[in-house]
């Protein structure tokens, strides 16, 4: 709340506002009075202990969860009653905690898939397979690889998504977020279950993607990947905020140290 | 279907198969002469298509237990339409296709809301409810159904010669021309965005809802795509048969021969699948006609063997011997690590189970 402006990469106002957004799962409060922002062409990190409404707070941002009270503003639109695609459409993509993919396809085919909103011929000729219909179809299947490729999948697209390790799965889900074009992408924990050097990728993957001009909001358990990579970060605690501010702020924040850990442990032991 | 060369092939297969499989039916009349296996071949195609648009609802997750349901509102629409209002046949076939897709919007959009069991449920309801609501209308010919419905007016080529629809030969022409135009639909909705979008829907909702597709929406138009063909067949089957009782429409036994004969063939094989599946039931109630009561238990007997040991449809024994080749692999690959090949250690990192 008090510092607002931190990112180095020339922000201009917030992209997103959380405005007292509220969420009651019948009786029990995942999130509560949670006001928060995220600036153009930052990386915002979300981080808090488990069961602290983290995933909530982007199901409601993202529409799947109708908020119980309070507003979501994007780029100063009122979001709080639409709907996913709606939302989508507007520029939010998202990727999801665990590895939602079709798995059954196979890596390019996930991205294709991912253009659904993207199409502007007329729907009789993408029926009858018109020329300009086919066009339309091979360059998303072009942009699709240029995706895979700048994401590091390029050598793998060919291969059925189950049979892809973890890591490049959750890559994977990224480049779908990617392919509907978003202004703001949301990350939920990117980095779960992935390796020392799984992690170093996706780390200059995700600082790769701030830089081509998408602004990230991330929910990340990594400390040590939360700290090197955010500009900002927000603590929520019980579906509250307790602490908001620069890497190095929150890591003497004695409120977040009490809450995230208990005790005095040191932050970065995870 | 992963990379652009292999996805031509595979489309290049499967036009090829198209492209035989209607040379084929066309060519059925030239060699069967009995107009008894001309009407088997005839009752085959309508219940191929009807399978076809209940694989198509399945592939967005939806069951639907109304398809003899919506196929019955075509049949009657059609017959209404010509016996009622004297309208000509082959502006009947349009206008029930209509009606029927009209009826499929309206009641989607109620029950598409609520998708997964409650869908079950409501389209269960909706397909016993159909013989119900027509056998207690009077006009609509109630148990007695309506007869005397009109064939098709004839057609002059001139030249060429006329088309009387006096003979099965001709119906099955007919039929035959539907019948195309009903996969190349069918196929058209397959391979364009909309069948990508009922794809992702069917694969993972969720996934597909944050990937833009409006879920809502795309089930309905599989849903009101779906029942229009089926009220297409509908129609086309009241002026062939020239009479039709409420209860060739009903739940039991219709639409539940319907899933098997899909289910037989394979689901997951959209146009081909229904095809081959209703043709083999067809086979195998005729090869065991002989035996009365007999005949449903060989038959459901036969139909469980070939779901129990292929599961996926009959149209996956064509993937048998790519299967064994596979197995055949990884039994050398295992053995070659039994013998202590240090290459193993390197393969699982890059992730490429399929060799």
């Amino acid at each position: 709340m008090t510092e607002s402006v931190v990112t180095p990469a020339a922000p201009s106002g917030p992209l997103l506002r959380v405005e007292d957004v509220s969420k009651h799962f019948g009786g029990l409060v995942a999130v509560d009075h949670l006001s928060f922002e995220v600036n153009t062409g930052e990386i915002l990190g979300i981080i808090g202990p488990n069961g602290a409404g983290k995933s909530t707070i982007l199901g409601v941002v993202s529409g799947f969860y109708p908020a119980t009270g309070g507003k979501v503003f994007f780029q100063d639109r009122d979001i709080t009653k639409l709907k996913t695609h709606e939302i989508v459409a507007l520029g939010i993509g998202r990727q999801f905690q665990t590895s939602t993919l079709f798995m059954s396809l196979s890596v390019s085919d996930n991205v294709f898939y991912g253009f659904h909103l993207d199409y502007k011929s007329a729907v009789w000729k993408r029926l009858v397979r018109w020329p300009s219909a086919r066009k339309e179809e091979r360059r998303f299947r072009q942009r699709g690889e240029e995706i895979l490729d700048r994401m590091g999948l390029g050598p793998v697209k060919s291969e059925i998504t189950k049979n892809l390790p973890h890591g490049y799965q959750r890559i994977l889900g990224i480049c779908i977020a990617l392919a509907s074009e978003p202004t703001l992408l949301l990350l939920d924990e990117p980095m779960t279950g992935m390796n020392e050097t799984e992690i170093e990728t996706m780390l200059a993957l995700v600082r790769g993607i701030r830089d081509s001009g998408i602004t990230i909001a991330m929910i990340e358990h990594n400390m040590t990947a939360v700290m090197s990579l955010c500009d900002r970060i927000v603590v929520v605690d019980h579906g509250q905020k307790i602490a908001e501010g620069l890497p190095k702020e929150i890591q003497d924040n004695e409120r977040v140290i009490e809450a995230y850990l208990g005790k005095d442990e040191m932050l970065l032991d995870d | 279907m992963s990379n652009p060369i292999a996805a031509a092939i595979v489309a290049r297969k499967r036009l090829v198969g198209f492209i035989i499989l209607v040379v084929f039916l066309a060519l059925v009349p030239a060699w069967v002469k009995s107009p008894y296996y001309i009407d088997l071949v005839i009752v085959i195609m309508i219940n191929a298509g009807l399978a076809m648009t209940f694989i198509m609802l399945l592939r967005t997750g939806l069951i639907s237990l109304a398809v003899a349901a919506f196929w019955g509102v075509g049949a009657y629409a059609s017959a209404m339409l010509s016996v009622h209002a004297h309208i000509p046949v082959w502006a009947c076939l349009p206008l029930a296709t209509i009606i029927t897709a009209i009826a499929a919007l309206i009641v989607g959009f109620v029950i598409i809301r609520s998708a997964g069991f409650t869908f079950v449920i409501m389209t269960t309801v909706i397909g016993m409810l159909f013989v119900v609501v027509v056998g207690n209308i009077g006009r609509m010919g109630g148990y007695n159904g309506v007869s005397n419905i009109r064939p098709p007016e004839s057609i002059n080529f001139g030249a060429l010669g006329k088309v009387v629809f006096d003979s099965k030969v001709d119906f099955f022409y007919l039929g035959l021309i539907l019948f195309v135009i009903i996969m190349l639909v069918i196929n058209a909705f397959y391979s364009s965005w909309a069948g990508r979008a009922w794809n992702a829907i069917g694969l993972n909702p969720r996934l597909a809802q944050s990937m833009g597709v409006n879920v809502f929406r795309y089930r309905l138009m599989s849903f009101v795509v779906g029942c229009a063909i089926c009220g297409l067949l509908g129609s086309f089957y009241a002026h062939y048969q020239t009479f039709i009782i409420p209860t060739a429409f009903n739940l039991f036994p219709k639409t539940i021969y319907i899933q098997a004969l899909a289910v037989l063939g394979g689901v997951g094989f959209a146009t081909f699948g229904p095809i081959v599946g209703a043709a083999a039931l067809t086979f195998f109630n005729e090869a065991f006609s002989g035996y009365s009561n007999w005949t449903v238990i060989i038959v459901g007997a036969l139909v469980l063997v070939v779901v129990v040991f292929l599961p996926n449809g009959l149209l996956s024994l064509g993937q048998v011997p790519s299967r064994i080749n596979r197995w055949r692999q990884e039994r050398a690959f295992r053995r070659g690590e039994a013998a202590g090949a240090t290459e193993a250690e390197a393969a699982p990192a890059d992730g490429g189970g399929e060799v």
